[in-house]
C-alpha cells in the first residue's frame, strides 16, 4: 500500500460462484483499503466491467455461466489488460501453464492462505502500475528467443534448437529473466539482484549464479558467448530477444 | 534317483518353450523318418522275397508239370541240361537252410502228397562248369555273376522223389538305407530347421504377450497388443487386451473418485481457512490452523496421486543434470539441506514435470525422514538411475516394499516418523510409471536410505 492507493483505492473484482468464499474474500480485502466488488459469474463481471474502471480481477475458474479460462482468453483478445489472478482448485502444472498462456497474470490454488492472496494482489498492482500502459501484461508471450535458445517463460525451462530441455533453478530463471527484459544493456550486480541491494557489493553469489547460468547456456553450439562480463560494471546479454 | 533327475532335468530338457518344442520336434521328426524308412525297407524286403519265391515256384511248377506229362523225356532232358535253368540236382548236396514258407507254397501248387523241400545253395555246387570270359569285354562289363542255385525236392504224382536244381539269374537286395548315417543326415538337418521355424512361430505371439504383460506392470497407460496370428493366439491376445482395458477402467474409476472427493473438499477447506481469520482466540486459532493444514495436505496429495496416474504431459528430451542441479539449488535457497553430488551427463526422453515431481517427492521424503538429501545420478546399460540418499535411520529390510503402499509411514518410534500423509512414495512411483520409470528403495551402506528412480536413457 503506497500513498496513491490511499487517495484512490484500487478497484478489485472478486469473481466467485461460492457465496461464502466470495463474501469472505471481500471482507478480508475490505480491511486493507481496497474498493471491492463481487461478481457471481461471467455475466455479472461483464456488467461491472461496462460500468467501472477495474484495476484487478480475482477469477475463479468454475463459474456457473461459463469457464474462467475462456473468459480470460476472450477478455485478452478484446484488448483488456486488467491484471487477472486465477484462483482455482485445479492445481497441476499444466493447468497453471494453460491459465498463464490464456492471459492470467498469476495463479493460486485453493485452498490458499489469505495473506498469500493479499501479497500477490499487491505485487500485481504494483507491477501493473510500474510498467505503465505500454507493456503491462506479457500474457500471451510464452517463449523468449535469444541466441540459439528459447526460454519458456511459464515453465522455467530452456529449450534447445532440437527441442530438448535444460532445466533452470528459480534463481537462474530470475537472473535470465532480468537479462531478457533488457537485452544488450549492461546490468550492474545491484540491478540483477535487487532483493539483495544492501549486501550485493560484497556478495559473490551473483558471480556464481552467472557462471552457473553461463555453463548451462554453453551446452549447445552458439550458446557460449551470450552473457558477457563488463569489467567493474556488471554483465550484459549480447543478443537480441524476440518473443513468440 | 528322482532327485538326480530333477537336478539335471534342465540340462536335458531346455527351459524355454521354444527349446522344448525344438527338441521334441527335431527328435520326433528324425525318429518318424527313421521308422518310416525302416518300415519301407521291410516291405521292400518282403516284396523282394515274394518275387524271388514266385520265380522259384514258377520254375519248379513248370519242371514238375513236364515231369508229370513225360517223366522219362524230361528226366533225360534234365540230365543233359537241355532245359534252360533247370538240371538234376547234383548228388550229395543237402539243403542247409530249408525255406519252409516257400516249401508250403510249393506244396499247395504241387498237390498234398508232394512233400516239397526247397532251399538255396551256393551256386558253385550246382554249376561246376568254369565260366571263363566269352571274349574281350567292354569297359564296365564284368564277368556275369553265376546264377543263384535253388534245390527243390518233391515227390511227383508217380510217387518218385525228384531233386532238381534251378538256376535263376542272380537277384540281390540293394543295401539297407535305414541306419546309414550319411543318408540320414539331410533328414535330421531338415527336421532341425523345420522345428526351429515352428518353435519360433509358436513362441513369437507368446513373447509378445509376455512383453505386453510386463509393460502393463510398469505403466498405467499401456498400448493394446495388435491382435494377429492364428485363431488361438488371437483369442488369447484379445482376452489379454480386454483384461488390460478392464483393469485400467477400474483404476481410472478409483482415481476419478479420489480426485472428485479431494476436489470437492477444496471449497469447504477454502471457506474454513477464510473463516479461521475471524477466530479471535489466538491459541485456538493456531490449533485450528494446524488441523486445517493437515487436512489440506491430505487433499492436495490425494489430488496429486489422482493426477499422477494419467499425466497429460508431452514427452520431451531433457538434460538430467540440469534438472537435478536446479532442484538442489532451489531447495538450498529455501534453506533445505539438499546437495547435488555428481551428475551423469545423460539426456533422456521423459515427461519432465512428472520426473521433476517424482524426484521432488523423494527429496522431500529424504529431508523429512532422514534430515538431509544427497542427489546423484549414474548411467549404464542404456538406463539412467537418479539416487536420493539421506543419512537417517533407514528402514527395516522387510518393510521396504510396504513403503510404497499409500498411507504407510515409517514407524512412529522413528525420529521424524509419523508426520506427512504417507502418500509421497506412492505418488513418486505412479509418476515414474507415466514415463516408463520405476522407483526402488534400499538401505545405504553406512546407514541411511537410498531412493532410486530408474528409467531408459
Amino acid at each position: 500500500m503506497d500513498d496513491a492507493s490511499a487517495i484512490h483505492p484500487p478497484t478489485i473484482v472478486v469473481v466467485e460462484d461460492d457465496e461464502d468464499i466470495r463474501d469472505l474474500i471481500v471482507s478480508q480485502f475490505a480491511r486493507e483499503n481496497y474498493h471491492l466488488l463481487a461478481a457471481s459469474g461471467v455475466a455479472a463481471l461483464r456488467d461491472i466491467y461496462a460500468r467501472e474502471k477495474i484495476d484487478l480481477i480475482i477469477l475463479d475458474l468454475n463459474l456457473p455461466d461459463g469457464d474462467g479460462l475462456s473468459l480470460c482468453r476472450d477478455m485478452r483478445s478484446e484488448g483488456m489488460e486488467t491484471p487477472i489472478i486465477m484462483v482455482t482448485a485445479r492445481g497441476t502444472a499444466i493447468d497453471r501453464v494453460l491459465g498463464l498462456e490464456l492471459g492470467a497474470d498469476d495463479y493460486l490454488t485453493k485452498p490458499f492462505e489469505p495473506r498469500e492472496l493479499l501479497a500477490r494482489v499487491r505485487n500485481l498492482l504494483k507491477r501493473s502500475r510500474g510498467e505503465g500502459q505500454g507493456k503491462a501484461v506479457s500474457g500471451q508471450r510464452r517463449l523468449a528467443r535469444f541466441g540459439p535458445w528459447r526460454l519458456d517463460l511459464f515453465q522455467r525451462r530452456l529449450i534447445a534448437p532440437d527441442d530438448s530441455l535444460v532445466m533452470l533453478s528459480a534463481a537462474e530463471f530470475r537472473l535470465l529473466g532480468r537479462f531478457i527484459d533488457e537485452p544488450n544493456k549492461v546490468l550492474s550486480r545491484e540491478e540483477l539482484l535487487p532483493e539483495r541491494r544492501a549486501t550485493v557489493a560484497f556478495d559473490r553469489s551473483i558471480d556464481l549464479q552467472v557462471s552457473r547460468l553461463r555453463q548451462k547456456l554453453a551446452a549447445i553450439e552458439g550458446g557460449d558467448a551470450l552473457i558477457l562480463t563488463v569489467r567493474s560494471e556488471g554483465y550484459v546479454l549480447a543478443s537480441p530477444v524476440a518473443y513468440e | 534317483m528322482s532327485d538326480i533327475f530333477r537336478r539335471y532335468r534342465y540340462y536335458v530338457v531346455p527351459g524355454s518353450m521354444a527349446g522344448r518344442i525344438f527338441v521334441l520336434l527335431a527328435a520326433g521328426i528324425a525318429a518318424s523318418a527313421i521308422i518310416s524308412l525302416f518300415i519301407a525297407n521291410m516291405m521292400r524286403r518282403a516284396d523282394f522275397d515274394h518275387i524271388r519265391a514266385e520265380r522259384v515256384i514258377a520254375s519248379a511248377v513248370d519242371v514238375a508239370e513236364r515231369l508229370r506229362q513225360d517223366p522219362g523225356g524230361t528226366e533225360e532232358m534234365l540230365r543233359r541240361r537241355l532245359i534252360f535253368g533247370a538240371t538234376l540236382a547234383p548228388l550229395g548236396v543237402g539243403i542247409n537252410r530249408p525255406e519252409a514258407g516257400l516249401a508250403q507254397e510249393l506244396a499247395e501248387r504241387l498237390g498234398p502228397g508232394s512233400l516239397p523241400e526247397v532251399g538255396q545253395v551256393p551256386s558253385g555246387l550246382c554249376f561246376k562248369r568254369k565260366r571263363g570270359p566269352l571274349g574281350p569285354a567292354a569297359a564296365g562289363i564284368a564277368d556275369l555273376p553265376p546264377p543263384d542255385c535253388w534245390i527243390v525236392r518233391f515227390t511227383d504224382p508217380g510217387g518218385q522223389r525228384r531233386a532238381i536244381a534251378l538256376g535263376l539269374p542272380r537277384l540281390s537286395m540293394p543295401t539297407d538305407a535305414t541306419f546309414n548315417l550319411i543318408d540320414l543326415l539331410p533328414i535330421i538337418a531338415l527336421s532341425a530347421v523345420l522345428s526351429i521355424i515352428v518353435s519360433r512361430q509358436i513362441a513369437k505371439p507368446l513373447r509378445r504377450l509376455e512383453k505386453a504383460a510386463a509393460d502393463f506392470t510398469l505403466s498405467h497407460d499401456p498400448r493394446a497388443i495388435p491382435e494377429e496370428g492364428p485363431d488361438e493366439v488371437r483369442a488369447a491376445l484379445s482376452t489379454f487386451n480386454l483384461m488390460q482395458e478392464r483393469v485400467r477402467a477400474g483404476f481410472r474409476e478409483r482415481t476419478q473418485l479420489l480426485a472428485a472427493i479431494s476436489h470437492d473438499l477444496q471449497t469447504p477447506l477454502t471457506r474454513l481457512r477464510l473463516r479461521l481469520e475471524q477466530v479471535k482466540d489466538k491459541e485456538l486459532r493456531e490449533r485450528l490452523l494446524e488441523d486445517h493444514r493437515a487436512m489440506q495436505n491430505l487433499v492436495r496429495e490425494g489430488l496429486d496421486l489422482a493426477g499422477s496416474v494419467e499425466v497429460r504431459e508431452d514427452w520431451a528430451v531433457i538434460d538430467i543434470d540440469s534438472l537435478l542441479t536446479s532442484m538442489a539449488e532451489d531447495a538450498e535457497d529455501v534453506g533445505q539441506p539438499v546437495q547435488f553430488l555428481s551428475g551423469c551427463g545423460g539426456v533422456a526422453r521423459v515427461k519432465p514435470n512428472a520426473l521433476t515431481r517424482c524426484v521432488g517427492n523423494l527429496v522431500d521424503n529424504a529431508v523429512k525422514y532422514g534430515g538431509s538429501a544427497e542427489i546423484s545420478c549414474t548411467r549404464g546399460n542404456g538406463r539412467i538411475t537418479i539416487s536420493v540418499r539421506d543419512h537417517g535411520p533407514g528402514i527395516d529390510e522387510k518393510d521396504l516394499d510396504e513403503m510404497f503402499e499409500p498411507f504407510t509411514r515409517g514407524e512412529a518410534g522413528q525420529p521424524g516418523g509419523r508426520p506427512g500423509t504417507g502418500i509421497g512414495l506412492t505418488i513418486a512411483r505412479t509418476l515414474a510409471m507415466t514415463f516408463g520409470g520405476s522407483v526402488a528403495l534400499a538401505n545405504a551402506e553406512g546407514g541411511g536410505l537410498i531412493a532410486m528412480v530408474d528409467f531408459e536413457e
